[in-house]
């Protein structure tokens, strides 16, 4: 038996439990929406969930219903919600799970959401590589659209919900939500300045909702439930309800751990995720996903909630926790993250495009023990020089692995560039730029 | 034009306050307090893309620094630009720029007027500390004109969204993510597009130049002649770069001209016409039976002892002139003085009679104008275009992007009535666009304006006050309307009831009309019967004297509109004004201090006829080539051959020429001074940009020195003399300002039309018109204008022909498939009147059962045309053609 009540992992967590349509009805699903479906007001709906404090799962943790208020009130045409299941953080992978193991909770979610803002069509847009994960949704759909609980009149009403998934085609700027609306319109997946935000200018041009699958999961419990329930749980006032967190590294259990949010790291490390998998001992773990700045033992007791971890340094973001043992090679571990970003970044801002393959050519460099003291200064030089510079988020998440570990672990790239000194072989190796 | 004041906000930018219009960006607002904040991917004709983040500004209250180029002004804003925090960014940002640059300025033809090369200079030290692999794109060859380098490439993407935005053609991407980031084109072939040049302009820096003048200049070395294009009527501002005596480049600045910098392939790529090899350097005096280089002094004498014998034969009216309307309008006004006061002949006519009369008559004849009411500006705030029988982007392009920017950003609808078809293509397609289109048979235009006026009239959307100023006016269009049945319409033209209604109701709606009418109406059978009816059709909807409202012809080439006004046609006198105009006729005597000719005038087709009869001794023809033009039905040689003197200004040997007495060599567009009156009827300054080559002159000094040896001088210094006289003579001409004043609606002419004027042939022009039965083939044949050509001229520019060598057969891809017809194969075209083997191209745009042929190498091809000449505006018509096909093996 669990120690925490889980709510969105709950239905999976029953043996033989298949996520179809029927068992999805079976464990109380799809009442939310018939609770709510001309019985409450669009407005009302909007209301309970700002009261239920519930804020994005997708990183930045924006309050929902209030990123839902700010859609025009007035406006006569189109509305659209997009559900962004374009989760690409590495180090996280809650929203493959909740979408493969109960799709019918994200559907009745976007349904709640579509009504609450007055959208009839919604779309799911799927990171590419869930290939499984967009199958099972389009069958969902299937399932749910002869059920009538999708399409045009839903459970006999005069409302009309569609819901059509799109699958993304590899790029992970793409889950960041303008880049993802562009992508969507069958642009390249840019993303755009702001403002105008999407809650007024997005999909075609049209207000938009973007939500992250989790949160929209979330939304049928709510309704069910009640906003109260809902705020009781976790940190109120400002991190209600639980999270499913992914740990994974060198810990014993890896896994999806739905708790609710205020727990520390140390309980989530240590009870849930069955401590570290050896005797070594915990030396970095990333609390948010890869953007989020290395956290070291020291802030073992933060507690997992979005102003604690903000207030220690990192954030909270996508809920991807990573865990490092002794021994593990940080800046090796930054160069990993830095790769990565340098393979994502879309190329639009000049810093970013730019900074990233410096970065990475730096790094390489140092990691290949042919650096030099001087590349630290234009390391933090150059890192202070993306940061905040850019058009989207992108730019400040790809500083954070090569800066924190920086600041934590600056004594080991001393110690690797001393290295390289006495292997006399300082001179920078020419890196091909080409991936 | 806007209608209302916008709100302005105040702001101060590093101290200093400004008040501008809301919704402008900081970085425009700086711009007009003398701040200039360094950029690469702004430009005030895109939308901000905020993407290179060099304008990157401190905003008081903003926590991070903000991107000048994104962030709109607002009330009591304080916007720092010159602060440490701000230098820190631009210089940051330009060495990450600078990281994969190659810094091969030395090499690069953007070296000195590149704002990679001028914003480093101004922020970066000269050394770097990027010290790894620069990115190495693999260098791609792009296309015979376009150079394209990439490794100079900032990513600022303003080409592509030029293309996208400004052009509607879209052929450029960036392909790649991240540092890789590459700008392509499409296709594994060479680039395929409009070749407007604008991804040449727009580049801040060496990444695309143009190559025809690739290694060749510094810009240093370059001067400068502002002057305007000569290959439509859209009348562009271009810059002439020249080296010596040489054309370098030809560019044009943003926010210059009527076309605000833009340009297409003809203006951008075509000025090598005027160097081409083949110019005539000196005059030719037909001497037993060749052609032979002479002096000047005696090619005149010879023109003029000629002219003085025959006309002491025979009479003025012996004598005929003919002129083209690429000519200025000084060398216009002198032709037709030289014509009537010289010789004292009205027997003159232009190459505005291949069309262009048609919209000027019947914008006099309806609303007392021989303008516009209407100018760019109108098109661009325009709440709903018509347009009728133009494919705009390939015969008018800078029209055709007032069009688009009125669609693409400010959201007009557009309805097209035109033979052609959407297609996702190389080029644009204005139908595209469209949110209504009629794909029009050439033959059947009059028939879609009917259905519209109909459309209107049965749906109740005819002006209310109209029915009790006009009753006679309404009841007459009303029976008449009534009398044709919506079944006939359908059946004639393959239009729907539904959509004419459709489109009368976005036409209403609209508060500010715009109709546009092409070559399509103009040059075809019928031409001056539809633009009344158009004409009409305004009236009906109260919108002909709205602001903002109104018709415009498209002029073919660059001063039909001049050559009109200064009366170098048969029946004006400069104004223009008919020949019985009697105050007009007296004010025009007092300057020229002679007696105006009192005979009629005559039309190049009735001057054809008379040689041919004979009682046409003498022609001068100035860059006219009826020889090469008209088809055979015309017998343009037959009648040039029995002429006693043929006096050819010219060029090009022209077929015409070669059949001359006497040619003499003139001036091109790049080589002399004047004006030219756009299709707008915008006057503006042409201005010498080279030498003229060899021995040639301005066709104005030609009549003037013949008038000289003809012993009634007509004596200028230069051109500005000219003009000064053509002021006297209509006064006011071309004293406009940058944005030209429309006339008015003349509101006596248009009661006379609605109480009288109407009524003369509104039986026949609201009449079903039958298509003509011909017994030819079932295919018929047009010919088009292309976009990469202007008439004679642009087939010999080396950068346009480069573009399109010879004349094809544009056929759809149904009739293709269905004549067994492949892409580039042969096939043999052919009516009663003859037959030619040509290649095949199959294009989506053509609609079935049409073809295309481009008329700048109509050759052996305009044999097939039909010959058909309006009896009111005496326009030839030789632009169609009913043939068979048959596939050649």
């Amino acid at each position: 038996m669990p120690k925490y009540e889980p709510i969105l992992l709950k239905n999976m967590l029953q043996p033989g439990y298949t996520g179809s349509l029927a068992e999805y009805e079976r464990a109380g699903g799809y009442q939310a929406i018939r609770k709510v479906l001309g019985k409450v007001s669009p407005a009302d709906v909007t209301a309970v969930v700002m009261k239920s404090g519930l804020r994005g799962r997708g990183g930045a943790g924006f309050p929902t219903g209030v990123k839902w208020g700010f859609l025009p009130k007035d406006y006569q045409g189109p509305r659209y919600l997009c559900c962004n299941a374009d989760e690409s953080e590495p180090g996280t992978f809650k929203d493959r799970q909740l979408i493969e193991r109960d799709p019918h909770q994200l559907l009745e979610g976007m349904l709640l959401a579509c009504y609450a803002i007055g959208a009839a069509s919604s779309y799911i847009y799927i990171r590419g590589e869930f290939v499984l994960g967009a199958k099972i949704l389009e069958q969902a759909i299937n399932e749910a659209r002869a059920a009538g609980y999708v399409g045009k009149n839903i459970f006999g009403s005069n409302t009309t919900i569609d819901i059509w998934v799109h699958r993304g085609a590899g790029a992970y700027i793409c889950g960041e939500e303008t880049a993802l609306l562009e992508s969507l319109e069958g642009k390249r997946g840019l993303p755009r300045v702001k403002p105008p935000f999407p809650a007024t200018h997005g999909l075609y041009n049209k207000p938009t909702v973007v939500n992250n699958v989790e949160t929209l999961a979330n939304l049928p419990h709510i309704l069910n439930r009640g906003a109260e329930w809902f705020a009781s749980i976790g940190s109120p006032p400002k991190s209600t309800g639980t999270r499913v967190f992914c740990v994974s590294g060198h810990v014993a259990r890896p896994g999806n751990y739905e708790v609710p949010m205020g727990i520390t790291f140390r309980e989530l490390i240590y009870e849930q995720a069955g401590g570290m998998r050896s005797d070594k001992k915990l030396k970095a773990f990333i609390p948010g996903g890869a953007s989020a700045p290395f956290l070291t033992p020291d802030h073992l007791d933060v507690k997992l909630d979005f102003e604690s971890v903000a207030l220690a340094g990192s954030m909270l973001g996508s809920g991807g926790v990573t865990v490092m043992e002794e021994g593990t090679d940080m800046v090796w571990a930054a160069l990993r993250l830095m790769e990565f970003f340098y393979h994502e970044s879309c190329g639009k801002c000049s810093p970013c495009r730019e900074g990233s393959s410096w970065l990475v050519q730096i790094m390489r460099r140092i990691v290949n023990k042919r650096g030099q003291l001087a590349d630290l200064e234009t390391l933090t030089d150059l890192c202070k020089n993306i940061a905040g510079r850019t058009v989207c988020a992108f730019g400040d998440a790809e500083v954070s692995p090569i800066l924190s570990t920086l600041k934590h672990w600056r004594h080991e790239y001393v110690a690797m560039i001393h290295a390289a000194e006495a292997a006399n072989l300082i001179r920078p190796e020419p890196v091909g730029a080409k991936q | 034009m806007p209608d209302q004041k916008p709100e302005t906000v105040r702001l101060t930018i590093d101290g200093t306050t400004v008040a501008v219009p809301k919704g402008t960006l900081v970085i425009e607002a700086a711009r007009r307090v003398g701040v200039m904040i360094p950029h690469f991917c702004y430009h005030p004709k895109l939308k901000p893309d905020a993407n290179c983040r060099m304008c990157l500004v401190e905003v008081e209250k903003m926590p991070k620094l903000q991107t000048a180029c994104s962030t709109p002004v607002a009330e009591g804003m304080a916007v720092r630009t010159a602060t440490t925090t701000v230098d820190d960014a631009h210089k940051s940002v330009l060495e990450f720029i600078l990281a994969n640059h190659p810094l091969d300025c030395p090499v690069c033809d953007q070296g000195g007027k590149c704002d990679l090369q001028d914003f480093s200079h101004q922020y970066t030290p000269t050394t770097s500390r990027f010290t790894e692999t620069k990115r190495i794109f693999q260098k791609e060859y792009f296309s015979p004109l376009i150079e394209t380098q990439m490794n100079r490439c900032v990513q600022c993407l303003r080409c592509v969204r030029y293309c996208d935005e400004i052009m509607d053609v879209k052929a450029l991407a960036p392909v790649g993510r991240g540092t890789m980031t590459e700008i392509k084109h499409f296709g594994p072939h060479e680039l395929d597009c409009e070749f407007c040049g604008g991804c040449i302009q727009i580049c801040p820096v060496g990444a695309i130049t143009s190559r025809l003048s690739m290694y060749e200049y510094r810009p240093w070395m370059l001067k400068r002649a502002d002057t305007i294009c000569t290959f439509c009527g859209d009348g562009c501002r271009i810059t002439v770069q020249t080296k010596g005596n040489e054309l370098i480049e030809v560019n044009s600045a943003h926010g210059a001209g009527r076309n605000n910098g833009d340009l297409c392939a003809r203006g951008f790529f075509g000025f090598h016409a005027s160097s081409d090899a083949d110019r005539l350097t000196h005059p030719l005096i037909r001497r037993e039976g060749k052609l032979v280089e002479a002096t000047w002094e005696d090619a005149l004498e010879y023109v003029a002892e000629q002219a003085l014998r025959l006309k002491l034969a025979h009479s003025a009216d012996a004598f005929g002139g003919l002129i083209t309307s690429r000519c200025t309008n000084e060398d216009l006004y002198v032709f037709q003085k030289f014509m009537r006061q010289v010789i004292g002949t009205n027997r003159i006519d232009s190459s505005a009679r291949y069309g262009h009369l048609n919209g000027v008559q019947a914008l006099r004849r309806v609303q007392g104008t021989h303008r516009w009411t209407i100018a760019f500006e109108d098109i661009v705030a325009a709440n709903a275009l018509l347009l009728v029988g133009t494919n705009i982007t390939e015969t008018s392009p800078i029209t055709g992007l007032k069009v688009k920017e009125a669609v693409k950003k400010r959201q007009a609808s557009l309805v097209t009535m035109e033979a052609l078809q959407p297609a996702i293509d190389t080029l644009s397609n204005i139908t595209n666009l469209a949110l209504q289109h009629f794909p029009t048979h050439p033959a059947q235009f009059g028939n879609t304006v009917l259905g519209l006026t109909k459309a209107v009239i049965e749906g109740n959307l005819v002006d209310a006050t109209l029915a009790q100023q006009a009753p006679a006016f309404v009841q007459r269009l009303t029976s008449a309307l009534q009398g044709i049945s919506w079944e006939n319409l359908e059946a004639v033209t393959g239009q729907t009831r539904t959509q004419w209604t459709e489109t009368a109701k976005i036409l209403a709606g609209a508060n500010r009309l715009v109709i546009l009418v092409g070559n399509g109406v103009l040059r075809h059978p019928g031409g001056d019967a539809t633009v009344t009816n158009l004409l009409d059709l305004l009236i009906l909807l109260g919108k002909l004297d709205k602001p903002g409202c109104g018709l415009g012809p498209l002029a073919e080439e660059n001063n039909d509109q001049g050559a009109v006004e200064m009366g170098a046609v048969a029946e004006f006198f400069p104004g223009p004004a008919p020949l019985d105009d009697q105050p007009v006729r007296d004010r025009i005597a007092t300057v020229w201090r002679e007696e105006l000719p009192r005979t009629p005038g005559a039309s190049l087709t009735e001057m054809l006829a008379a040689a041919n009869k004979g009682s046409l001794k003498a022609l001068f023809v100035v860059g006219e080539n009826p020889v090469g033009t008209l088809p055979a039905e015309a017998q343009a040689a037959e009648a040039l051959g029995k002429l006693d003197l043929l006096v050819c200004q010219e060029l090009f040997l022209t077929e015409t020429a070669a059949m001359a007495h006497v040619v003499l060599p003139a001036c091109s567009y790049m080589e002399k001074d004047g004006t030219f009156t756009n299709s707008e009827g915008h006057v503006q300054g042409v201005r010498q940009a080279i030498n003229p080559v060899g021995d040639s002159r301005p066709d104005w000094e030609m009549f003037s020195a013949l008038s000289v040896l003809m012993g009634s001088p007509l004596e200028y210094g230069d051109a500005r003399e000219i003009l000064k006289e053509i002021r006297t003579v209509i006064p006011g001409y071309g004293l406009l300002g940058p944005t030209p004043t429309p006339p008015k609606v003349d509101q006596a002419v248009l009661s006379g039309y609605l109480t009288q004027g109407f009524a003369g042939d509104a039986a026949t022009r609201y009449a079903v018109s039958q298509p003509r039965q011909t017994g030819d083939g079932s295919f018929t044949l047009m010919f088009v204008q292309t976009l990469f050509h202007s008439g004679k001229l642009s087939t010999h520019s080396k950068g346009l022909l480069q573009l399109q060598q010879e004349g094809f057969l544009s056929i759809n891809p149904e009739d293709a498939a269905r004549l067994d017809l492949a892409d580039g194969g042969q096939v043999k075209v052919s009516n009663s009147r003859g037959a030619i083997t040509t290649t095949v191209k199959i294009r989506e745009r053509v609609p079935a059962g049409l073809l295309w042929f481009p008329e700048h190498f109509d050759g052996e091809a305009k044999q097939l045309a039909e010959w058909t000449i309006d009896p009111r505006t005496q326009i030839p018509y030789f632009k169609l053609a009913h043939v068979s096909l048959a596939k050649v093996s």
